[in-house]
């Protein structure tokens, strides 16, 4: 079984295969303007022949990026009469309460884009107005007349009765077959017509741009005659097949984050800790997930960009925080003196100013030339020289003349600023939850994680730094151990002990099938799938509901004694209080089909003994830690030659062919048995 | 005794715990409550109260005018029972109009907190039951005059002691109210929620010492003053005074009533003082003390600290002049049953006053109504119903850009409407239209944001409360701006009969019968000929202004003309 897993971020693009029984990686610059290039180049570099593959697992930024820049297709909504501005008015909320400046949610689709058609389906499922033909495709003139690229379809009570929504989508795809049609019920049969909206204007949105990425990718692999499986990293931390990934971009929204926090949630339990925080640093942002027993949380769904002013998406999603700071983040100063670190980032091109691409916007990852930090020759394994003097010249011109400081001294600012955004992210999954810091221990990768994750440990107080082996690819190294996974879900309401079981078989029946077909389409045997049907229920008269497990029809029209008991306890565990005497009601049925992976081999590797290679060299240079007139001088391990015990103090830097670890004086590294370096930091711990 | 030290790790893991206890009893409050108000609407409050009655912590996103006030109520359950009289276990109920200062339906829940023994505080909730007895239903009505016809008063009664339920008690509250099971759904949430925020508060004190923790807490309380007297610093020192008038106390409906602040900035201090306000009104249109103190809060908060949580130190530099018998301070038994409505108006006629002071700072007037509809009767399968909604209008156009449009009042924050559909699978109606409001929105340079129109076809009989106003000083430009359109409620009966409503209380509708409530525009900022050519016409391409307001409001000369 060869299996290869590439993930490309806005900054670069990384891989990680076990190939003929071993592990084999690479790292590239992205490139924005056709990404499959990226993979071509990251499989070349890997030795990597496609024909050898049996299995691509890849995630990438395309959906994410093209809600954050905007720059979806110009995409129609269409809805039912007199609801043209639900999409606009959203739920009326202002989450910024005491801001008299608060933001809204800003639509994707503008209001002359919003088209009503008369129609009405009943909260039964009854129809109230028939869908009359000719009023869709009397729409058609003024869809061409758009421009539009994508239409998403979202009518009133359509996860109840999909019938006008299908109607609508078989003229739309039969008039008009090069339009990314998405229907409401395709995408969430549930209630709740604004998020409804919101999730399916996504899904068209990022339909076309990412269809054709995917079908540029796939083409260019089966040109490279690779015959196996290509498999796209979704939300939920689960994997899907590229046909479906094309069908509903919508959930690949966190498709490169979610599988380093899968990783590290196996390194997690590996190293037997029940609470830590995955920490990764790309090029572009960071991220942080609060992982539990190995586990990253998954939400229900949540909100693309800004908080306040950014799209809910209802689909589920592994709880991950985001700031825009990596290490491609420009420094900028503002009018008033006031540096800044991001969210502009340069990406690969032209990239920082270090490159020599010509670019003069100092970043992060300049910053840390200038302080020593990196190795200018050992770049992405001395694969690409770094220019000093190119990244003094930016520094010095953007950032030091206007303050009045020196080259270093600016980079020594521009990553105090860096470390400090990126610290609010890890704040935001443990001390704003109420998880004591000093309790947890942070999982540090991605390219810049290990060089910056000891100075964030250090600001709220982490005692321990776990840097995994292959930390700039552990995101790609996640993929190789997701499971595939496809959440269905269906609203079905009606109280227990009054539910009619023809209506609840019909339900479970159509999610069941829904799943086989899935399955059926993936090419996965179904003896090897697992079915996990969940109700969601609540008291009569919540409105909340919470899923619980269930075994089939007779579980909840029999007697439903066992789900019962699980909703009481499941209620008192999370609130503190049941009531067993009270009716309980469905509100929707859930599938969660999964398939584990037939093989573990990242797993086994994560778990196995390291082997250290070659002779043990230390050198030495001076490194920028606090004072940007003091240089430390400190020792430059380099970590594939650190065999298993080896304890390294700091001052000290660790290189390895895609990262570089920076031990701050006092601090105390350890090499573990298997190969992860263990950071303990001084002062931090428990006093 | 010399100040105790913290060091500043602990500062901070206290600072956001504490916070973080609140949101958690907040999250087990709306994820099981039975009724919208909580769910949706979240009316609610949870915070840990110290023995003092002082605001340790407060939950973000519920609603803004719940302000620090939980303590009045924890506080006169201290005097009642002593410090001495609270056991591990007990759970207290408190709603008494008078000591409160609210309508009765917003039911305090608080729990002692204990460590080794000691008595270290109390966990404390407020959440809107959706009936608390009395002669009226829903919200809106206008129908009373005396506190008593307002429904049950408890004033800090133990529903347990010491961990056993009082049988007695509970059965009182299951005969007095309309929704025994949705409340009683509610007041187990309440108690889950404290039991929880008291034991979490329990452990950070078992963790830290009580000693540690209560001078971190100082230090927060502390920082929060100092940064929030920089900014009143920074305002010219000055007296500012502004006036506007609510349409009628829903009951005389000739007659307007009086909102007069004036404000006073010396240096780090901020007085609002409300001597001139409206005296208080034979009608539920009043509000105890509380009410006229989370205006003010409200208002300084928004215009000196909007990012900070939630603490006693951010209130510190301001102070409330607040004689007794306003209808901010009305005395009892005055009715209290809307003691929110005056407040949007109130808090707007803040910011006017210093609108001149920090232009800044300041829109232009927001739709200035609660938005809310409320409507109860019988379903065909015999069941009692009442839903309720509330929704939002325009926000008034700022400095430098427009405002929001729809959205909820600025007594609301994290307050959302509820979705066609739910109100649909529920409730026997048919809602025929929800969209903006085009032209309801201030001309201004910067416009003001739309109000909302909402149209409800019943289905069954039912009765329902109208209850907007801001007719008689309608949403305020500024600075040149315009007024935004008022809100009014337009019925159309079955049988082709129309009429407009502003304020009306328990309204009849038959089968057929349409509702449509259109909700205010926010006030224009700024000039509108000064509004940028390019921002007009897209105003008019998404059809927010038409054509001809567009010529009225803003000298638009029509493409192809002449």
């Amino acid at each position: 079984m060869n299996i290869v897993g590439v993930d490309i971020g806005g900054t670069f693009t990384d891989l990680v295969g076990h190939v003929d029984g071993r592990i084999v990686t690479s790292k590239t610059s992205t490139v924005p303007s056709d990404p499959t290039r990226g993979i071509a180049d990251a499989l070349r570099l890997a030795g990597c022949d496609p024909r050898a593959l049996d299995e691509i697992l890849h995630g990438s930024t395309v959906a994410i990026n093209t809600v954050l820049e905007r720059k979806g297709a110009p995409t129609a909504l269409i809805t039912t009469l007199g609801f043209r501005d639900v999409y606009a008015i959203g739920r009326s909320n202002r989450i910024e309460a005491f801001n008299l400046f608060f933001k809204r949610p800003q639509p994707l689709v503008p209001r002359d884009r919003t088209f009503e058609v008369d129609e009405r389906v009943l909260a039964g499922g009854g129809v109230l107005t028939p869908l009359d033909d000719a009023a869709v495709e009397a729409l058609l003139p003024a869809l061409d007349a758009a421009g539009v690229k994508a239409v998403a379809v979202c009518l009133l009570h359509a996860y109840a009765n999909p019938a006008h929504e299908r109607r609508i989508g078989d003229i739309l795809r039969r008039a008009r077959p090069d339009l990314f049609v998405t229907l409401s019920h395709e995408i969430l049969r549930e209630y709740r017509e604004y998020e409804r909206t919101s999730t399916t204007v996504l899904n068209a949105y990022v339909g076309p741009r990412v269809g054709g990425y995917l079908r540029r990718l796939d083409g260019f692999l089966r040109d490279g005659a690779f015959a196996g499986q290509l498999r796209i990293m979704r939300s939920n931390g689960g994997v899907m097949s590229v046909a479906l990934a094309q069908e509903q971009p919508v959930s690949m929204m966190e498709s490169g984050p979610v599988a380093g926090m899968i990783g590290a949630g196996r390194l997690a339990r590996l190293m037997g800790l029940p609470r830590c925080v995955g920490f990764d640093m790309g090029g572009t942002t960071a991220k942080a997930s609060l992982i539990t027993d190995g586990m990253p949380a998954i939400e229900a769904g949540y909100v693309i960009g800004d908080p306040a002013s950014g799209q809910p998406m209802q689909l589920p999603v592994v709880d991950i925080v985001e700031v825009g700071a990596g290490g491609g983040s420009i420094a900028w100063v503002d009018d008033t003196g006031g540096l800044h670190v991001g969210p502009r980032s340069a990406g690969a091109d032209p990239g920082p100013a270090c490159y020599g691409k010509g670019a003069d916007d100092p970043v992060v990852t300049d910053a840390n030339l200038l302080l020593g930090r990196i190795n200018p020759r050992r770049f992405l394994n001395g694969g690409m020289a770094l220019d000093t003097a190119a990244a003094e010249r930016a520094m010095r011109a953007k950032v030091g003349d206007r303050l009045g400081l020196d080259a270093t001294a600016a980079a020594a600012g521009v990553v105090r600023i860096a470390d400090t955004s990126m610290s609010l992210a890890v704040r935001a999954v443990s001390v704003d939850k109420g998880v004591d810091p000093r309790d947890t221990a942070l999982i540090a990768f991605g390219g810049g994680g290990p060089l910056h994750a000891i100075a964030i440990a250090r600001e709220i107080f982490v005692p321990t730094v776990i840097i995994p082996k292959l930390p700039g690819a552990f995101s790609a190294l996640g993929m190789l151990m997701a499971a595939w996974r496809q959440d269905f879900v269906q609203t079905l309401i009606g109280r227990i002990g009054a539910l009619a079981a023809d209506g609840v078989e019909a339900v479970f029946a159509e999610l069941a099938a829904a799943g086989r077909a899935q399955l059926a389409r993936d090419g996965i045997a179904e003896g090897t799938a697992d079915f996990r049907f969940l109700a969601d229920l609540r008291y009569v008269g919540q409105e909340h509901a919470i899923p619980i497990p269930v075994e089939g029809v007779a579980t909840l029209t029999g007697d439903a004694a066992v789900v019962r008991a699980r909703f009481d306890a499941e209620h008192d565990r999370r609130y503190g209080q049941s009531a067993p005497s009270e009716t309980l009601e469905v509100v929707a049925l859930r599938l969660v089909l999964t398939a584990a992976r037939g093989d573990t081999v990242a797993e086994d590797w994560l778990a196995q003994p390291w082997e250290a290679e070659g002779e043990m060299t230390v050198e030495e240079r001076a490194v920028v830690f606090d004072d940007p007139r003091a240089p430390v001088p400190s020792r430059v391990h380099w970590r594939p030659s650190m065999p298993a015990g080896t304890v390294v103090t700091g001052p000290a830097v660790i290189e390895e062919p895609s990262s570089t670890i920076l031990i701050h004086p006092g601090d105390r590294a350890e090499v573990a048995r298997e190969g992860h370096l263990i950071v303990t930091l001084a002062g931090n711990g428990r006093g | 005794m010399a100040p105790h030290t913290v060091d500043p790790i602990t500062v901070e893991v206290v600072r956001n715990a504490v916070v973080a206890y609140a949101d958690e009893m907040a999250n087990v409050l709306c994820k099981s409550a039975y009724n919208m108000m909580i769910f949706e609407v979240r009316d609610y409050c949870c915070g840990l109260i110290d023995v003092r009655g002082r605001m340790i912590s407060q939950n973000r996103g519920g609603l803004p005018i719940f302000l620090a006030d939980l303590g009045v109520a924890v506080e006169d359950g201290v005097a009642k029972w002593g410090l001495e009289g609270f056991a591990e276990g007990d759970v207290l109920v408190m709603n008494h109009g008078h000591v409160c200062g609210q309508h009765l339906n917003n039911v305090v829940v608080y729990a002692p907190c204990f460590h080794q023994g000691r008595l270290i505080g109390f966990a404390a909730n407020r959440a809107h039951w959706v009936d608390i007895g009395g002669g009226r239903q829903g919200f809106g009505s206008n129908a009373t005059t005396e506190i008593y016809s307002e429904g049950l008063q408890m004033r800090s009664l133990k529903i347990y002691r010491a961990g056993e339920p009082d049988d007695t008690l509970f059965q009182i509250i299951r005969d007095n109210i309309r929704y025994p099971e949705a409340s009683l759904g509610d007041l187990r949430a309440q108690i889950a929620s404290c039991r929880m925020g008291a034991r979490r508060y329990a452990e950070l004190v078992g963790r830290y010492g009580l000693e540690t923790v209560e001078a971190a807490v100082a230090i927060v309380w502390d920082q929060a003053e100092r940064a929030v007297r920089a900014v009143v610093e920074r305002i010219p020192d000055g007296t500012y005074v502004a006036e506007s008038f609510l349409d009628n106390d829903g009951r005389n409906l000739d007659k307007p009533l009086r909102v007069k602040v004036t404000v006073r900035v010396e240096g780090s201090r901020f007085t609002v003082d409300f001597s001139e306000m409206n005296p208080q009104v034979p009608s539920p249109l009043n509000s105890g003390r509380s009410g006229g103190i989370a205006a003010a809060r409200v208002a300084f908060k928004a215009l000196t600290s909007p990012d900070l949580d939630v603490n006693e130190g951010c209130f510190k530099p301001l102070e409330v002049v607040l004689p007794e018998g306003t209808m901010l301070s009305a005395r009892p038994p005055a009715a209290l049953g809307q003691w929110s409505i005056a407040l949007p108006t109130v808090i707007d006629t803040i910011l006017k006053a210093l609108a001149p002071a920090v232009p800044e700072r300041v829109p232009a007037a927001h739709k200035g109504d609660m938005g809310g509809c409320s409507f109860f009767g019988f379903a065909p399968d015999g069941s009692r119903f009442l839903l309720m909604n509330i929704f939002g209008g325009g926000w008034g156009g700022r400095p430098h850009e427009d405002g929001e449009s729809a959205a909820v009042s600025v007594c609301q924050g994290d307050v959302r409407n509820t979705p066609v559909e739910l109100q649909e699978i529920k409730y026997p109606f048919l809602i025929e239209r929800h969209a903006l409001r085009p032209d309801s929105g201030g001309a201004g340079a910067r416009r003001g944001g739309l109000g909302i129109a909402l149209t409800y076809r019943c289905l069954a009989p039912c009765r329902g409360n109208v209850n907007f106003d801001r007719t008689v000083t309608p949403p305020w430009g500024l600075h040149g701006g315009g007024a935004g359109d008022i809100s009014k409620a337009v019925i159309e009966r079955a049988d082709g009969r129309v009429e407009t409503v502003f304020k009306a209380t328990d309204v009849e509708f038959r089968p057929g019968d349409r509702i449509t409530f259109l909700t205010a525009g926010g006030g224009g900022y700024g000039d509108p000929k000064a509004r940028d050519r390019a921002a007009l016409e897209a105003d008019v391409a998404l059809g927010l202004v038409t054509a001809q307001a567009a010529a009225r409001d803003y000298g638009r000369e029509a493409a192809g003309l002449g």
